[in-house]
This record gives C-alpha cells, structure tokens and sequence, in this order.
C-alpha cells in the first residue's frame, strides 16, 4: 500500500501569549524567537500511518510531503526520523497569505508527480490558521472522497475501514481506496519519538525538493477562484474596567445595576 | 637479659616441621589456581572500552594514600571502619612477617633476629594478629547480630570471616604450642602466643604439644594456601582491585564524571551490553566489597523505590562471572554460535537487516537482565551522585546508570512520557518546561537589565537559566539576585532571548546528542559576545559551564551566586544589615556541593543574613540529600507514599528551622512542594541564599517587617 502524509509546518503554538505579535501590515504572524514545530494534526496522521505500516508487517510504503517555506525540509527531516520512507518539498517563497484552495492545488500537483497514491492523509486542521480546509479541497483537486475528523484507519481486504469522530459519537467508514482522509487526535495515535539514530541518519537520506513552477503551477493558476482572504489581522485587546452603580437604596442599586447590564450588553 | 642476647634474639624457622618440600610442591597449585583466578579477571576488563585513567600519576599515587592506605572513606563509618582497619592492616603485618620469614629461609637473608625480631617479628605479629581476630568478632557481631539491611548477607561472607579468624587461631596455636615446647626465652615478647603456650602446658604432656603443633602447622599452612587460591574468586579480590580502582579513579569532580559519545564513530549510542562498558566500569564491578554505602545514601532507594545502585554493581558483576561467554557475545544467547563476533560487527547499517547468525551471537543485553538494572529503576535515579561519594573503593555507579538510559532514550526511544515532554521541548524551545507562559525576561520587569550587544561591554555576564526564567517562584530569585548585583556596583548583563537550556537535563536524563546541540550553540553565542566571567544561580549550569563547557570550546570563569554574592560582602561592596536571627537551614545541591565542592559560599551568606542562625541537617554538605529533582527528575509525578522532596523537607523541619534556604531552582520547587505537603505544624518558608541577603541588603521602607 502507497501512503502519503501531508505536513504543515507552523509557528510553535506554545509561545507565550506576551511574546505573541503579528505583523499587520503582512497580515501574518511574526516569528519572533519562536520556533517552527510541525502541526500536530498532521503528526497524528503520520503516526496513525505508521502503525498502519507496523499492522501490516511493513507492507508499506509511507511518504510525507509539504509546501511551505525551506525551513518546512525539518518538519520532514523528523518525519524521516520517525520512520517514513520517502519525503519531498514543494518550496514556495511567495509572500502571500497562504490560501487553503492554493495548497491544495500545490499538492495535488505535487501528488499526481509522486506518484499513485491508495491512502492520502492530512491533519484534520493546522494549529496557526485553524482553517481545516485544505485536507477537503485536496479531495476536491484529486477527484477523491474525502473523510474528515479519522482516528483509526485499519486495512480489510483491500477496504479500508476508518474510524471518525463526530459530534455524536463515532462513524465507521468503509472506503475503497483511493481515498483521502484529515485525521484528528486520539489517544492511539500520539506521535512518536525518534530515536536518535534515525535522527541523524535523516540528514543523509533523499528529499525530494520541487517548486511549484516544477509542477506547471503558475502562481496565477494558484490563485484562480480564490474565495480566502485575510483582510485584517490583529490580537483582540482584552479590557477590564470596574463600574460602581450609585443608589441611595437597594432598589435604586439594583436598578441602577440591570440598566447597566442592558447597556453593556447592547454596547457589544 | 644482656644487649648482646637480644641483638642474638630470633627463632628457628621450620622447628619441628619436617618434609618442608610439600610446602613448596603446594605452592605450585596455589599459584596456579590464584593466577588463573587473576587472569581471567584481568581478560574480562580488557574487553571494555579504552579509557584514560593512568595520566597524573601523582595524584593517583596521592588518592591511593588517602582511601587505600589511610582509608578515609572506609573510616567515615566508625565501627565497620575500625574493624576494616584492624583486620586490613593486620593482614598486611602479617604478610610482612611471612615475607621476612621467606626471605631468611629461602634467600639467605637474617633479618628475623635482634630488636627487629623482637618488635616487629613478634610483639608487632602478636598484636595485630589478635587485632585481625578481633575485627573479625566485630564484623561478624555486626553482620548476624546487628544485620544492617544494606549488606548482602552470603554464605562466600561467612566463609570468609571464619577463614580468616581459623588462619589467626592457628597462628596463635602454632606459635604457642612451640613456645611451650621449646621454652622460648622470648616468649614473653609474644604476648599472646605465650598466653597458649602456658594454658597448653597446664593441659597437655610435651609430647603431645610437639605432635599438636606439626599438626596445626600444616593446617595453618594448607587453610592460608587454600584461601590465597580462593581469593580471586571471591569479593576478597578486593584487596587487589580496591586499590586498583582507587589508582585509576575519576580525578575530575564527581560532577564531571559523565563520558562523551562519539556519534560519527560510535556502534551504538548509549550501554546495552557488557562490552560497552570501558574496562574501568568493568573492574568497577570486581573492585566491589558489597559494603552497600551507596544503597544505604542512595535517595530513590530510600524512599521505597526500587534503584539499588549496589545491586546494579552486584548484579552486573554476576552476569559478568556467571554468563562471560554470553554477555561478551563470545557464544549465541541460546547457545547456538560459535566464534568471537564482537559489538561493532553486529551492528549492521540502518538500510540492512541483520542476518539470523549475527542476530544469535549478539551480546547479551544488560539492562533488564538482572532486577536492579530494568528500566524502571534507572528512572528513578537522581544523579546526585551520593553513591559514588560514600564508595570507599571509588566506584562509578552513577555514569553506569546514564550509560544505560542513553541506550533507552537514543536507541530505543523509551523513556517515561513527562520526561519525553521536556526533552521535546528542550528540542523545540530551548527549555524543558513544557506548556510555560513565562518568557526569557519576565523576572526583570522593571528592572534596567542589560541584554542583547551589551553582553559585550559587560563585566559579568549573569545567565539565568530556564529555572530561574521560566519558573514564576525562581524568577524572585533571579530578581534578587540581579539587585544584589545592581547594589554592589557590577557591571553585568543577560542573554535574554539567546540563551538556551545549559542541555544538564537532556544530558542526564540520557540524550547526549541534544545535550550536544544545547551546548555548542550556548557556547558559540557566549563566545560570540566574549563572555569570560559567568555567575549563575542554577548549580546545573554552574556544573555543565564548568566542567562540561570546555569540551565544546567554552573556557568560562564560572560562579555560583552564592560564591559571587559571598565575594561582594568581603569586598565590602555589598553590605547587608540584617534585621532578626532567624533559625536558616541550608540544604546543599547536590550539583554545587557534593558535585563539585562548593559548600562554604552558600553557608557564609546564611550566617550572613541571618547573625549566625544557620542550623545543619544531620545530612549536609558531601552526605546532603537530594531533593529528588536531579537526573530530569524533577519533571516526573513520583508516586505519593515515595518521594524524595518530602523525606528532605521533613528532615529540615525537624530541625527547629524557620527558614530552609537553598541555592538551585530544581531544589526551590522541590522543597516548596515538600515543605507544602505537610499537613498543620509550623510555617516554614523556602528560601534562596539570594533572597536571604537581598532581604538582609535591600534598602529598607519604613515601618515594614522584612522576611
């Protein structure tokens, strides 16, 4: 079975709250001395993929990709680490905001080049934007269905049966391959840790580097029909202002009280 | 009797024995079995790694003087001490009596005679025979009768003491028995010989004191024989390997002990097998006495957990003697190979699976082969070092253990879940506590610290720590410390965002290669803004500066707070007016203290801040006790009914202290937490040395109680 992991690298979603800044202007988050992690969702998918690998006896050929910036090569690198067997980057150093439907383009692309794939995973959401919208569209660009919000995969004669989470409980999917799945998080799929060993063997193996130029995207291919824009960006200020309602008596205060409270209220 | 009778004095060597070439044919066997004993020792050791133990040899020597000859280690427990001396130093009198008689009787010599015959041949012999005798009545009264639970209780310890005290009674029969029956004008200088030969001579004819004696004497001779053939086989080997051990032991602090990986050449990362050991932890195993001092201090174990750092000696060493075909990888585990295939060739590259044979002739791995080595027990180490300390033969238990948890954290990836969150934050972040809102430079809110270029100009470069940055408790520490500094007129500065975890935890909890990465950046920043003077309030860093930076490039002058804040006071540039003599107790880190010897400092500021109120645990200084937070420890939930901090705060309690005063952000948490357990008695506050003089040196606002 071909498997094909899609990773994110995003801003560390630890950093402090006052060590926090965006960059209005950009209308992106500033990198500040934070560190660039790879999205945790997409972890989850990895691993749930490596297991699937380890069920069947290896029988399995796993492949992590990204798009993103150079730095993206270390979220694959420790992909490496944990085991994958393949990677490739698309390297893209435009400025732009990243759109979900522009991703998904680059990956699709990127995927139809690799290769074929039975099993496509994603993170069900990255932990910067928190849009979840590019594990859909990439089924979308791939002509393929599409599960969302998956914790287990397991493989059944040539079916796969997925296990999702929704808001009632869980749906068991049976899905006949190709297909593509966004995974959630699960107390079974934890990421891994590497060993060292295999973290310093991931600096020597292969990394396939490609640009979206490589893959007959244009940037204005990229961007046809967008329909995501950030207009603005900026952190909510938090106020906290203490009002004394004046009354001579209890009722008066009271009432004094409720009508405040109207007021507020409408105010928002 | 006359000057010229005792210059004359001596006694016949070999009365009333006849046959004396048995003796020398029996010799033959002795040796041989005895040699072959030593040499199969000596083969096992040299299938360890190298290691540099024999440079500065004077040093060596001078170690060798101190706990081999002196045994100042052995003597720091007066009754196994006293009775280790007597019968020590009684075995070396007398195997210089038995040297002189050798001399006179097979090389010609006649030095057994005159005063030297007198004093030492027999007064000298006499006495520390019936000493030997005595210190083994004292050893065997305290093993069966007082039964200390730190001993191993064998039947090899039994039959050693009663072979030893048998030898000296037949000593002591055969002398006697030929001072009654030949009327030996010296008797009296044999006091104790004498006291057999006249109770012998009350009891028994002439004739049976002759036949008596032939017959003790060889007796005498076949059970000191038999045991000098036995003695390379038992813990009694200790006589030659103690001494050894001692010569090639660690002349660096204890908190320099840690070996460095080579991970471009290195087979495999970390201790999974015998043969990855070097040939000094190997002899280590042989140099034990099973005196267990390190079991009885070790902290974990004290509390109820499961870490033995004696039964991890013991239980390697067995493996050693019991399974050396199988733990060296000499002959397959299930006795399928044949052939010497070492560690390295097993080891196959990542791309190629190793094949079936090499598989089967792979050494045995050690850990989790006997109980005290799984890795449950390894977790729970502290790496206070406390073992290594209280070993009088120099044992290195301590490395073993992280020797073996680098095995489970870079080759197998095993480690407890809490310790694998700070490692991968260390990785991510640059500090190991996971999930903090703090930033680098919350402490100096308000504060006019120095960051960025101005390290540069600075004097002193004050590097905080993720503990005392990140840690909300600690950061008042740091903010002390940063006043006191501020007060005394020292030109210092801080690295702020750039500076990273000194790499101490991922060091000891077993990640030498983020170890590795934490220091060579720390060390390429620091050396980028020419930092020379360093003074830090975390004894981790302080050790890792100090005794580890150097290996990475870092030559720093390195200062714990308390010896730089101590310093200030001398100089007069800081000058403390304390308020009240409050009761202070210090408790030593383990990482300033035991690990590397600064114990004054830290005490000076207490009795400083406080007009002499400071009050000592019953264990301090080089025997303090760990708060339980070394070792990456201090990120793992201890079961409730075990832990370390408690045992410590409840011993500083004890003392009538109001204040327990530390010198580490590891130690703050851990004694607050401790100290916080408790249920109802007195308020007793944790405090940093730091926070002690800053109370005792801060400008005061009127009519406020400080403290």
């Amino acid at each position: 079975m071909n498997i094909l992991v899609c990773l994110k690298q995003i801003l560390d979603p630890e950093v402090p709250a006052r060590d926090f800044r965006v960059d209005a202007a950009r209308r992106e988050a500033e990198q500040g001395s934070a560190s660039l992690v790879t999205n945790i969702f997409c972890e989850n998918a990895l691993e749930t993929a490596l297991q699937l690998r380890e069920r069947a006896g290896g029988a399995a050929k796993i492949t992590v990709l990204s798009c993103g910036r150079p730095s993206a090569e270390d979220s694959l690198r420790k992909a490496l680490a944990m085991k994958a067997d393949a990677a490739a980057l698309v390297v893209d150093e435009s400025d732009a905001t990243p759109d979900p439907l522009a991703v998904a383009r680059v990956l699709a692309a990127a995927i139809q080049k690799l290769g074929a794939f039975d099993l496509i995973m994603t993170g069900r959401e990255a932990g910067d934007w928190g849009a979840g919208q590019t594990g859909g569209l990439l089924a979308e660009e791939l002509g393929l269905p599409c599960v969302s919000f998956v914790d287990t995969v397991e493989v059944a004669g040539g079916v796969l049966r997925l296990k999702r989470q929704t808001d009632a409980g869980w749906e068991l999917i049976e899905a006949t391959p190709p297909v593509v799945v966004t995974v959630t998080n699960d107390e079974h799929n934890v990421p891994r840790i590497p060993k060292v060993r295999d973290v310093m063997m991931s600096y020597r193996q292969p990394l396939t580097k490609l640009t979206p130029a490589d893959l007959g995207l244009s940037d204005e291919a990229r961007a046809a029909d967008g329909y995501y824009e950030v207009a603005e960006l900026f952190i909510p200020q938090k106020e906290t202002r203490c009002d004394f309602v004046a009354g001579d008596t209890l009722d008066e205060k009271v009432d004094a009280f409720a009508r405040r409270i109207v007021e507020v209220t409408r105010a928002l | 009797m006359n000057a010229a009778a005792v210059n004359e004095a001596t006694r016949e060597i070999y009365w009333n024995v006849t046959q004396v070439w048995v003796m020398y044919a029996l010799l033959v066997p002795t040796a041989l079995v005895a040699g072959y004993g030593v040499y199969r020792h000596l083969s096992r050791w040299r299938r360890g790694q190298p290691a540099a133990r024999f440079d500065r040899p004077a040093a060596r020597v001078g170690l060798l003087f101190k706990h081999a000859v002196a045994q100042r280690r052995t003597a720091r427990d007066a009754v196994a001490g006293l009775f280790h001396a007597f019968i020590s130093y009684g075995f070396v009198v007398l195997t210089v009596a038995t040297t002189v008689v050798a001399l006179d009787a097979d090389f010609g010599t006649a030095i057994m005679r005159g005063r030297f015959y007198l004093y030492f041949q027999s007064l000298a012999v006499d006495v520390f025979g019936a000493l030997v005798m005595v210190g083994v009545l004292m050893a065997a009264a305290r093993r069966y009768l007082r039964r200390p639970r730190k001993l191993v209780h064998t039947d090899e310890a039994a039959l050693i003491l009663a072979a030893i005290f048998v030898m000296c009674l037949q000593g002591f029969l055969v002398e006697g028995w030929r001072i009654a029956a030949t009327n030996d004008p010296w008797a009296a200088w044999s006091p104790f010989g004498n006291l057999v030969a006249r109770a012998s001579q009350s009891l028994m004819g002439p004739e049976a004191i002759r036949v008596w004696h032939a017959g003790a004497w060889w007796f005498h001779l076949a059970t000191s024989f038999a045991f000098v053939a036995w003695l390379p086989y038992t813990k009694m080997m200790h006589v030659l390997t103690a001494p050894l051990n001692i010569y090639a032991a660690n002349l660096a602090p204890l908190g320099a002990t840690l070996k460095r990986v080579d991970f471009e050449r290195t087979e495999s990362f970390g201790v999974n097998t015998l043969g990855g050991f070097t040939w000094k932890d190997l002899l280590d195993l042989d140099a034990c006495t099973e005196c267990g001092r390190c079991t009885a201090v070790c902290p974990a174990n004290t509390v109820g957990k499961e870490l033995s750092p004696r039964d991890i000696i013991l239980g390697l060493r067995d493996l050693m003697h019991e399974r050396p075909r199988e733990a060296f990888g000499l002959v397959a585990s299930n006795g399928g190979g044949v052939g010497e295939v070492s560690a390295a060739a097993c080891t196959t590259p990542a791309d190629k699976e190793p094949t079936a044979d090499m598989e089967a002739r792979k050494p045995l791995p050690i850990i989790g082969a006997v109980p005290a080595t799984s890795p449950v027990a390894l977790w729970q180490c502290t790496t206070c070092a406390a073992c290594m300390e209280a070993c009088p033969v120099f044992i290195e238990q301590m490395p073993k253990i992280v020797d073996m948890r680098r095995f489970l954290v870079m080759e197998e990836a095993e480690f407890p879940d809490s310790m694998q969150e700070a490692v991968m934050s260390l990785e991510r972040r640059g500090h190991p506590f996971s999930g903090t809102q703090a930033t680098r430079m919350d402490w100096a809110e308000g504060l006019n610290v120095r960051t960025g270029a101005d390290v540069r100009e600075a004097e002193v470069l004050l590097w905080v720590g993720c503990g005392g940055a990140l840690v909300e408790r600690n950061q008042r520490v740091t903010r002390a410390t940063a006043q006191l500094l501020e007060q005394a007129g020292v030109s210092f500065a801080v690295m702020g965002r750039e500076e990273k975890c000194s790499g101490d935890p991922a060091r000891r909890i077993g990640n030498e290669f983020l170890f590795e990465q934490l220091a060579r950046e720390n060390v390429g920043n620091l050396n980028k803004y020419g930092v020379k003077k360093v003074v830090t309030a975390c004894p981790h860093c302080f050790n890792t500066f100090r005794n580890e930076y150097p290996q990475y490039g870092g030559a720093f002058e390195v200062f714990h707070h308390s010896e730089f804040l101590a310093r200030l006071v001398e100089e007069g540039r800081l000058k403390p007016v304390p308020e009240s003599g409050k009761k202070v107790t210090f408790h030593d880190p383990c990482y300033l203290g035991r690990q590397n010897g600064v114990y004054d400092a830290p005490r000076e500021l207490v009795q400083i801040s406080t007009r002499g109120g400071a009050v000592e645990m019953p264990r301090s200084r080089n025997n303090s006790f760990c708060c339980g937070g070394g070792g990456g420890m201090s990120f793992v939930d201890e079961p409730p009914d075990k832990r370390v901090n408690q045992e410590r705060a409840r011993e500083a309690v004890e003392t009538g202290a109001d204040v327990l005063a530390v010198g580490c952000p590891f130690c703050m948490t851990m004694m607050e937490d401790g100290v916080g357990a408790r249920k109802g008695g007195r308020d007793v506050k944790v405090l940093d040395v730091a926070e002690l003089l800053w109370e005792a040196s801060r400008p005061r606002e009127a009519g406020k109680q400080n403290l």
